[in-house]
């Protein structure tokens, strides 16, 4: 039995529905208009969850209230009860000389013809089908790449620089990759600025950066139980579980690049014209083997990041055609298969130009979130 | 034995009767949840579901009831069952949402699924457009707001 209250709220609706379409006769759509979906929120809800993260962008620009819904809590409650979690690819852009970094996220363009079946893909060589969204969320402050670290579905923005004066700091900022939005965390107990973070099970190591430290930090990477951390020219590893510090040798550092690294299943990878990673047993830098149909790039444009298990590699090519004004933002998802002890292969799944920026603009940082 | 033969009738939002077996009318969970609670009556109304959706409704439930019946073979089973879902939900949109609402309503939960599954599918390369003309949606943003929109997410509008 439906409530008299119902009753009026449905007949309210159905007049209104009648205004509605009255009024669209006469007058362009109003902001107070309230859509007349065919299916209610929750049900929308219901079918969003069954999709890809890489579709979200799309739909949010169908309407503001697809857009709440697509950020709300409810919807990742549904994707976590039918097990829907996957990684979600950041972009952090920046453009001199503004501090104020952009945020995209990957996603998938709306194209009906395109489909998942590798032949079609490699038909359509010319388009992957990806590109990235400009993700609006308020903003992060600036950024500095080594002071980003995702666990789970947040981003980690940690301590300074915080303004021209280069100024320490010992602020953290976190993004809720579900909703896009940044939040205040809990402040460290010392300022840094320009500090290392690595992630060890699930917890964010952060070094150097602070006022009494000796030497600066270059880069750091959590990895085989062990956070290592390298700064002027020396290497030390933390190894939590025993609360013991110990060197390592100089044979990790060389070669290693401060810039385009990532930790992916347990295992670091960097680029340095090649792709490589780091053999613990015996101490050495191995070759990725089987990378194939990618362009050279230099080293130093390379970003790498650990994207649910395989890796995404973004890179940058100034553009000719538009008198070298701008230029090119490129990517390519290898996946990753260990054969044996000394063996890591990586196939090409797709690389792809993202999006054209102006020149100014440069990928500070990629990296990856669950949700 | 007499328990699975009993027949039910469930009457559709026009009045017309549609006899089940009990084992078919209990896929529908809300009916399942009546029988529980002592409602002995030969025929329950589904005032919210008309006669072409709830025809539907009972086909699939029907079916996958029989499905569950037999024993052995089951991976052929299975598959067929899945041929028979795909078929079964492949209609036009404004079937469909009233596929799922009625699932809903009626609490079939594999229905449901498949049924919000293939929305999910249909809507996922299509253009901001596109997914308002089906949904029936206004868009809610204002001629400001959208040209923000728009500039800072051309990829999506391109012809």
């Amino acid at each position: 039995m439906s409530s008299p209250e119902e009753k009026k709220k449905r007949k309210r609706m159905s007049t209104t529905k009648k205004k509605k379409l009255l009024q669209s006769l006469v007058l362009p759509p109003t902001p107070q208009s309230t859509p007349n979906p065919s299916l209610p929120d929750d049900l929308l809800l219901s079918c969003f969850s069954r999709l890809s993260r890489l579709y979200y962008p799309t739909l949010s620009l169908v309407s503001k209230t697809f857009q709440s819904l697509l950020a709300s809590p409810e919807l990742y409650k549904t994707r976590s009860s039918l097990g829907r979690t996957e990684s979600c690819l950041y972009v952090c852009l920046k453009s001199h000389p503004d501090p104020i970094p952009r945020w995209y996220t990957l996603c998938r363009k709306p194209d009906k013809t395109l489909t998942t079946n590798e032949d079609t893909m490699k038909l359509k060589k010319k388009s992957s089908g990806y590109v990235l969204a400009k993700i609006p969320t308020s903003h992060s402050g600036p950024v500095h790449w080594s002071g980003l670290a995702t666990v789970g579905s947040d981003i980690y923005n940690i301590g300074g620089p915080i303004n021209d004066d280069k100024d320490p700091s010992s602020r953290v900022l976190i993004m809720d990759s579900r909703s896009n939005r940044w939040r205040e965390g809990p402040s460290m107990l010392v300022k840094r600025r320009y500090p290392v973070t690595s992630v060890l099970d699930g917890k964010i190591y952060v070094a150097g950066g602070c006022k009494d430290c000796s030497s600066s930090s270059d880069k750091s990477a959590g990895f085989d139980g062990k956070v290592y951390i390298f700064g002027g020219g020396n290497g030390l590893a933390y190894k939590p579980r025993e609360g013991r510090w110990e060197r390592v040798g100089w044979e990790m550092d060389t070669s290693w690049p401060w810039y385009s690294y990532a930790v992916i299943d347990n295992v670091l990878y960097q680029y340095n014209g090649g792709f490589k990673w780091y053999d613990t047993k015996v101490g050495l830098w191995r070759g990725l083997k089987g990378v194939k149909g990618l362009p050279k790039f230099p080293r130093y444009i390379a970003r790498l990041a650990d994207y649910g298990g395989k890796m995404a590699v973004f890179w940058e090519r100034v553009l000719a055609s538009t008198g070298f004004k701008d230029k090119m933002i490129l990517c390519a998802v290898i996946a990753l298969e260990r054969r044996n002890s000394e063996e890591i292969w990586g196939k090409v799944e797709w690389h792809d130009t993202l999006l054209t920026v102006s020149k100014s603009c440069r990928v500070d940082y990629a990296l990856a979130t669950t949700v | 034995m007499s328990e699975s033969n009993k027949k039910i009738s469930l009457i559709s939002s026009e009045g017309e009767a549609f006899e089940v077996s009990e084992a078919v009318a209990r896929e529908f969970e809300i009916v399942a949840h009546m029988l529980e609670d002592g409602c002995s009556g030969s025929s329950i109304p589904i005032t919210t579901v008309d006669s072409n959706i709830l025809g539907k409704v009972i086909e699939y439930c029907t079916k996958h009831v029989e499905v569950g019946n037999v024993e052995g073979n089951s991976e052929k089973a299975e598959k067929d069952l899945e041929e028979f879902d795909k078929r079964f939900i492949a209609v036009e949109m404004n079937t469909l949402f009233s596929l799922i609402l009625a699932a809903n309503y009626l609490n079939v939960k594999g229905l449901l699924n498949i049924g919000c599954q293939k929305v999910a599918d249909t809507i996922k390369d299509m253009k901001p457009e596109e997914v308002r003309s089906i949904f029936n949606i206004e868009n809610d943003y204002t001629p400001a707001e959208e040209e923000v929109v728009r500039k800072e997410n051309e990829w999506a509008f391109q012809p």
